[in-house]
């Protein structure tokens, strides 16, 4: 399969000003002409297949908004080379917009005054959409998305749950063969947060359209991402599959055993006792191969055992697993 | 190409629907502004009571200069001074990006969906003392001097939307720019007045660095048939094509701005 976006050794760096501490400082950096290099993206490769979806995740300040920003063309790459949908980003930025969509978390797109429809209207005459095709992804999308009871409402008077559902429909008119998306759902309640998560994924599934995503939330990643691409310090540490990355680190799981009577202390072999609060105790298994059955022999059927629950470690888990072994040993791509 | 300029009409229908929703708010600012300049104007009258001339120039001159100067202003600044002013906010909180990821002219997408018809206001006030004092003031009017008002009032306007770019794009570079917007408003406050009143020093920096001579005070001498400081005969050719030649500046420098923004982070 080709690339839809092969990125090669890219690199961005920011010249700034030097900047000198306290009062006296203030005026030194006024007058200096010493700067200083920020390296906001290091030398970063990967190729991404059409109809594929990445999560590209990491710290703030990793360099995520920035990488978005060069392959939109917004941003033009210090070194190596970047090429989106067989084009240099930067240089054919209008020929690039045409067949991509942008969405900001933090950023609208709308116009805050008018009703939103006003917006998408000027959407479909920017990218020059056909009146049938407009009309049709209109209706799909605001069916899928609930947009129909406040396409006449002024932006400024829409919540932010709503406004980032029009956002995303705007995005999506012109059908777009990748969509970015920087931060979606920061800042969206569960109910919202879950609706766009499940309107990408279904766009994704069901349309082939490309999603490259950066964010926070690492539901975002679990609901729509298969593959996951993380960066630190400007640099990329893992690209690969969620659960090829669950694999590796191999998180604990955790174990919680429920009793109807206090069964007083109770160790395990194959568990670590890490709570006990009496009649609900909980354990870390960190072995992979401890099975469930093999834990309910070792209790044994006399102790009052009245529920168990098992959790697989989550996506949070994992991370933060991966960012604190990071130093020591870097996982391989 | 035609589709592309199509969108530049709905852009300024949906520009000025957006300022419709706050209509109260926008007559009282107008009338605010009308009262504002009326005051300039005002004062000019009496001084000219007082003194009778400034610099050679009579009342009806001074009027014209005035109400020139205005009318250039309003035109060349309603294409750009409140958008490019906002630019730097826009650099500074990144919406210049949404921007960027469209497949439009930016330039274009920013002047049209800011078009300023607050400066109705200064138009409202400008055309009838033009009107007046083209009438009062001693013009030699024939075909020539007619087509050197109608194209010299263009390149004013050009001249003044050249300089708001320039300086509006900074901000794509330096993130700020406002700064050099109030040394463009000290320097602007100057040409209500003729040139000759002012150093020679400071009409040399108004016909070059500054080249805000060229919105009124050079095309008015011009018209009224005054001599015109350091520029003598060239003063005609020289005024009209300032404004072209600023805007062909204007657009290499917004290009170069372009390329070189880096974001403010994130």
């Amino acid at each position: 399969m080709t690339a839809l976006i092969e990125a090669r050794g890219v690199s961005k760096r920011f010249r700034q000003h030097k900047r000198f501490p306290g009062l006296l400082g203030a005026f030194k950096t006024l007058v200096t002409s010493e700067y200083t290099e920020v390296t906001a993206v290091s030398d970063i490769s990967f190729d991404i297949a059409a109809g594929e979806a990445v999560g590209y995740l990491g710290p703030n300040g990793a360099g995520k908004s920035t990488m978005i920003k060069m392959m939109t063309g917004i941003l033009v790459p210090s070194a190596g080379t970047l090429s989106v949908l067989g084009r240099t980003p930067h240089e054919q930025r209008m020929a690039n917009a045409r067949q991509i969509g942008v969405v900001f978390g933090q950023r609208s797109q709308l116009w805050w005054d008018l009703p939103v429809i006003d917006s998408f209207t000027l959407h479909q005459r920017i990218y020059d959409i056909p009146q049938a095709r407009y009309a049709d992804n209109l209706k799909r999308f605001s069916a899928l998305l609930d947009l129909t009871p406040f396409l006449d409402r002024a932006v400024r008077q829409l919540s932010l749950g709503q406004r980032m559902r029009a956002e995303i429909v705007m995005s999506l008119l012109h059908d777009p063969k990748i969509l970015f998306l920087d931060e979606p759902t920061i800042g969206l309640d569960v109910v919202a947060k879950d609706a766009v998560r499940k309107f990408l994924a279904e766009i994704n599934r069901e349309r082939g359209v490309t999603i490259i995503l950066t964010t926070h939330d690492l539901q975002d990643i679990e609901t729509i991402c298969p593959r996951l691409i993380m960066v630190d310090h400007s640099r990329l540490i893992f690209d690969g599959e969620l659960g090829r990355l669950r694999a590796a680190l191999g998180s604990a799981r955790r174990l919680t055993l429920e009793f109807s009577a206090d069964p007083g202390p109770m160790a395990l072999d194959s568990a670590t006792l890490t709570a006990d609060e009496g009649l609900r105790k909980h354990y870390l298994l960190e072995r992979e191969d401890v099975s469930l059955v093999q834990i309910l022999g070792e209790v044994g059927s006399d102790r009052g055992l009245k529920d168990v629950a098992l959790h697989e470690p989550d996506i949070e888990e994992v991370i933060r697993t991966f960012y604190q072994r990071r130093n020591a040993a870097p996982v391989a791509p | 190409m035609r589709n592309r300029l199509a969108i530049l009409p709905l852009l300024i229908r949906m520009h000025v629907k957006s300022q419709m929703e706050y209509r109260g708010a926008f007559w009282l600012d107008r009338l605010a502004q009308i009262i504002s300049y009326g005051a300039v104007l005002l004062i000019l009258w009496i001084l000219l009571q007082k003194f009778h001339q400034l610099g050679g120039w009579n009342w009806p001159e001074l009027a014209l200069l005035f109400s020139f100067q205005l009318l250039a202003y309003s035109l060349g600044a309603s294409m750009s001074f409140t958008q490019l002013r906002e630019l730097e906010e826009l650099v500074r909180l990144g919406a210049i990006d949404t921007l960027l990821t469209k497949p439009v002219n930016t330039w274009a997408y920013l002047i049209f969906s800011g078009l300023n018809i607050g400066y109705v206001g200064h138009i409202i006030l400008a055309i009838p003392v033009l009107v007046w004092a083209l009438l009062a003031a001693q013009v030699e009017w024939s075909v020539g001097t007619a087509l050197f008002f109608i194209f010299s009032l263009l390149s004013a306007t050009m001249v003044t939307g050249a300089l708001m770019t320039m300086i509006g794009a900074t901000a794509l570079i330096w993130v700020r720019s406002n700064h050099l917007f109030s040394i463009f408003f000290g320097f602007w406050e100057l040409t209500r007045y003729p040139l000759g009143i002012f150093p020679t020093g400071l009409q040399v920096v108004m016909l070059t660095i500054v080249p805000l001579g060229y919105i009124s005070s050079v095309p008015v001498a011009v018209l009224l048939g005054k001599p015109v400081p350091l520029l003598g005969d060239l003063a005609a050719p020289v005024t009209l094509l300032a404004g072209p030649c600023l805007v062909f500046i204007a657009i290499i420098h917004w290009r170069y701005a372009l390329n070189r923004y880096q974001g403010a982070g994130g």
